[in-house]
């Protein structure tokens, strides 16, 4: 009976096993044998590819490239202040729909919209938004007797840039986590808000030392998906600044997108397994947060 | 501190547009100082009205006042009371000591007397080792307590338990509810709890409230309603075993089951329904009685007999059931198939018109 | 302790207006914050050539001064260059892409899934936790390593070749990476062990094969769930760039959000067509709007629910 269970459950596995076999395990193992080619040409010999060897340098190439430390700045100060904020914002926002009698759905359902949007397209509306002659900000800015800002265009400063990105980000960011939230604070047991207003709380004790401390669970582990989705930022980035990545050649350039600039020039000598090396060390960053947050958890979770 | 009610409503409206007076027009004065059951079967508004004095429910129509302040539409945290939830909702993120604590803190009563409180309230429920604990940690027994001690810690006018024991298995049970007994002599508030279970609800309470589909059927002391049920749901609620009831009628003042007489009673001629609870037959040993029968299950105790008897059925007789108990003490030696002669005592005999009310 | 018994009511009455006024007015404030860049989209898209230009830019059109010139143009054929012959915004061809892609992917995905979680939840064989976790280990890396690869196999494969590229070289590229997904194999195993084992031992005495089991009862039973999966994998095709950019060659092949970047630029003045681009905008987000307000409840709830994880 246990034999032909086996044989069986494999063949249920077998086209995922095969597929993923194809474009997951085999990609995975080879990255990193990429990562250690010595002048890499992927596409020569007829798609075989040639190299000339094998080496560590490629990582010493990443690690000594500025635009390498610029990308890692700048997905670190994205991910570092939109995921906090946003986690934030989102969580007040959905205890606030909690609170309210009516038009909860209607509410739910216009903050749900940027989820449902396509990251290019909602991008350049952002672009527009932040235009330095046509956009909404500088009306504002305006408004208030400030001259206006360049906030993506060719002069704009590194700040501005990252200003906007991070608007945009938050922005996008906001609708997945509201629904969690939401959905999450749905789970929690009215009776403990029932005990706690017999116990005299107020709205912001309820808050502080009921609510949050429920959902923290769920809070953290929003943060590290957030994070990590977060430090993978490229479309947004194609979206608002276009391909160019912002002024000064790739000056709002992310991990990701070194990445594929590497891989997009594969036809130069050696810049594939640039790609690869660099993948790698975005890997090893991702998987370095998901396990501090998994042991930070273990011991902060509030049950 | 005195809790009255008057002409308190409550009315939920079910999906399809159904109206339910959870409680209807409830005119209720729960006496300063008391241990009050609130009695009833699911569904009759016991749970309701606690919930309306804690102000987790708003009422439809009427008033609650505490003493002379009128708290109808005062919020639950400013009324001053202690609930002990059913499931006790005891803050599972918290230790024992600062669920106790929270509501001190809320009150901001200085850190030294919270502290002291706390630990007083602990001694009170016999908790005082199990400070450092999380709920979880703890049995449905000891979480109950937690859940008292975070009621009373902040000296509440008013203490409510919603079905304390409910949640506890038979053996605790007997055990906490002398615990809420002695808790609530020992400190003297005004307590108010709810059960379905009249055998608990008789046991402990100052007084007794019966309430039935929103409406109080009847307030006193335990005995009382007890040996003088006001209608015929009363009478059938409290007891166990339950009360027999026979169909039955008065004739030129005398009371017949059947053709059997039982007794006497100046009412009008009628048909009426009779209650005679299983200890309110005695043995005829003159064999005189015209209400006999012969006895189809004998069971002991030892410390008194119970005997089973069917009326058969085309003697018509009884309500709803086949048989009726006899709780005789148990010197008469009475065996299966004896012909046994009962009179009924007639305090013990309630008289009831066809819709259940009392006839006297 | 009686001053603690504060006996005011009507200011309980107004704290309590006064708390739920200012929640409104947050939310709403948010829920303009939201809408904004949609407005702006919108409004951009119809506004004509010159009134598009003026500093400060308008905040509003009259339903007079509303030009859909942007969206016509869009549609025109482009006289001259490498393009010549094509609309300017080959619009419905990047949906036909879209749409094929996003069905092929989804029914193959479907397949695997179902296949896969079945296999999980209610098989026992050899090495099935093992597998399990391993698989559930990929989730954590990044997709950006898989696809230096993978493009590399899809060149392997003949399906990237810069002179001669076929519509069928183009689907089996877009499609075949990604018609597995560890995600939904997880969350459909979820829902499919909540599924009583009564029913397969029920089943299985009344002759029931493994596979029969799966059709006829498993899968009726978990179709909200197959249902929710299959709304939110066919939205992913909408979102996809990188992919369909590295992969291939024609324009005609592209997917819908390639082929906004990049557009609408003038090389030679470096001046943008912020009219035009709006109203390619637009039209790429409204199919996705559509099939939202449709799926709204659908939508929303499978991805709470695959939020809060297993």
């Amino acid at each position: 009976m246990e034999t032909k269970n086996n044989l069986k459950a494999w063949f249920y596995l077998a086209p995922m096993l095969i597929l993923m076999a194809v474009f997951t395990f085999y990609p995975l193992i080879n990255a990193f044998i990429i990562s250690f080619y010595k002048d890499y040409l992927p596409l020569a010999n007829n798609g075989v590819g040639s190299i000339t060897g094998y080496t560590l340098n490629n990582y010493a190439v990443i690690f000594k490239n500025q635009l390498f430390w610029r990308a890692i700045l700048n997905t670190f100060v994205l991910a570092f202040v939109s995921v906090p904020v946003s986690i934030m914002v989102s969580l007040f926002i959905s205890v606030s729909l909690k609170a309210i009698p009516k038009l909860k759905g209607f509410f739910q359902t216009v903050f749900f919209l940027p989820y449902v949007t396509n990251a290019i397209a909602v991008g350049m509306a952002f672009a527009v938004l932040f235009h330095k002659d046509y956009g909404l900000f500088n009306v504002v800015l305006r408004l208030f007797g400030i001259t206006p800002i360049d906030w993506i265009g060719g002069t704009a400063s590194w700040w501005a840039q990252m200003s906007a990105l991070m608007v945009f980000t938050i922005w996008s960011s906001l609708a997945f986590k509201i629904l969690v939230f939401t959905s999450g604070l749905e789970n929690i047991d009215k009776q403990y808000y029932d005990a706690a207003r017999i116990d005299s709380a107020s709205k912001w004790t309820i808050f502080k030392r009921i609510t949050v401390p429920l959902l923290s669970p769920l809070i953290l582990y929003i943060s590290i998906t957030s994070l990590i989705g977060a430090l993978k930022a490229y479309n947004s980035v194609i979206g608002l600044f276009g391909e160019r990545l912002g002024g000064q050649p790739y000056r709002m350039i992310t991990i990701v997108a070194f990445v594929y600039k590497y891989r997009a020039d594969f036809a130069f000598q050696g810049f594939y397994s640039y790609a690869a090396s660099a993948a790698i060390i975005l890997f090893f960053i991702t998987l370095i947060f998901s396990v501090l947050q998994t042991v930070v958890s273990r011991k902060r979770v509030h049950y | 501190m005195e809790i009255r009610m008057a002409n308190l409503t409550k009315i939920f409206t079910s999906k399809d547009k159904k109206e339910v007076h959870a409680v209807d027009h409830v005119d209720l004065t729960i006496p300063s100082g008391k241990l009050i059951g609130l009695l009833g079967p699911s569904g009759c508004g016991k749970s309701t009205t606690l919930y309306l004095i804690a102000g987790l429910l708003k009422q439809n129509e009427g008033q609650i006042f505490f003493d002379d302040d009128e708290v109808s539409e005062m919020p639950p945290e400013k009324r001053g009371i202690g609930l002990v939830f059913q499931n006790y909702a005891l803050y599972p993120h918290m230790t024992v000591r600062d669920n106790i604590l929270f509501p001190l803190q809320n009150l901001k009563v200085e850190k030294e007397e919270a502290k002291r409180r706390t630990i007083e309230m602990a001694q009170l429920v016999g908790l005082q080792e199990m400070l450092d604990r999380k709920p979880k940690e703890l049995s449905g027994g000891q979480q109950q307590r937690v859940a008292i001690a975070r009621a009373l810690v902040k000296k509440p006018r008013v203490l409510l338990l919603d079905e304390p024991l409910s949640n506890l298995d038979a053996r605790l049970r007997l055990q906490t509810r002398e615990e809420i007994k002695r808790i609530q002599r020992e400190t003297g508030i005004t307590t108010v709890f709810v059960t379905h279970d009249q055998e608990e609800a008789m046991s402990i309470s100052d007084e007794i409230v019966v309430m039935k589909d929103g409406v109080i059927q009847q307030m006193g002391l335990p005995q009382e309603v007890y040996d003088h049920p006001h209608n015929l749901f009363v009478a059938k609620f409290l007891g166990n075993p339950q009360i027999n009831v026979f169909e039955g009628d008065v004739k030129g003042g005398k009371v017949y089951i059947d053709d059997m007489h039982i007794g006497s009673v100046k009412l009008p001629d009628q048909k009426v329904q009779i209650g005679v609870r299983p200890e309110g037959f005695l043995v005829d040993d003159t064999l005189k009685s015209d209400f006999n029968f012969a006895v189809n299950l004998v069971e002991t105790i030892g410390r008194d007999t119970t005997l089973i008897i069917d009326i058969p059925s085309d003697e018509g007789g009884l309500l709803d059931k086949k048989s009726f108990k006899v709780i005789v003490d148990a010197s008469h030696r009475i065996q299966t198939g004896d012909l046994v002669h009962f009179t009924v005592k007639p305090e013990k005999m309630h008289l009831f018109d066809l819709d259940g009310g009392l006839l006297t | 302790m009686s001053d603690i018994y504060v006996k005011n009511e009507k200011s309980y009455k107004a704290k309590k207006i006064t708390f739920n006024i200012l929640t409104y007015l947050f939310l709403i404030a948010i829920a303009i914050a939201i809408l904004i860049p949609f407005y702006w989209m919108l409004l951009t898209s119809m506004k004509s050539d010159e009134l598009m230009r003026r500093i400060p830019p308008l905040l509003w059109l009259n339903p007079k001064e509303w030009q859909l010139s942007n969206y016509y143009r869009l549609f025109e054929l482009v006289a001259s260059g490498p393009r010549r012959g094509e609309p300017l915004f080959p619009f419905f061809t990047y949906m036909r892409n879209t749409v094929v892609i996003s069905i092929i992917t989804t029914t193959g995905t479907m397949i695997t899934t179902v296949l896969a979680a079945f296999a999980f939840a209610r098989l026992n064989f050899k090495g099935r936790d093992i597998v399990f976790a391993i698989l559930i280990g990929t989730m954590m890396i990044p997709g950006e390593i898989f696809i230096l690869t993978n493009f590399l196999t899809i060149n392997r494969m003949g399906w990237y070749d810069i002179m001669d590229q076929s519509y069928m070289d183009v689907i089996f590229a877009m499609t075949l990476p990604f018609m597995t997904s560890v995600f939904y194999i997880f969350y459909l195993r979820q829902t499919f062990k909540q599924i009583p084992n009564e029913l397969y031992y029920a089943a299985k005495v009344d002759g029931t094969t493994d596979f029969q089991y799966l059709l006829k009862i498993m899968i009726p039973i978990a179709l909200p769930t197959i249902i929710t999966i299959t709304i939110l994998n066919s939205m992913g095709a909408w979102n996809a760039y990188i992919w369909p950019a590295m992969i291939t060659t024609k324009d005609e092949f592209r997917l819908v959000s390639n082929g906004l970047r990049g557009a609408f630029t003038d090389t030679g003045t470096g001046r943008t067509d912020y009219g035009q681009q709006m109203a390619s905008s637009t039209l790429v987000t409204l199919p996705l709007l559509i099939l939202f307000f449709t799926f709204r409840k659908q939508i929303m709830r499978g991805v709470s629910r695959s939020g809060i994880k297993g």
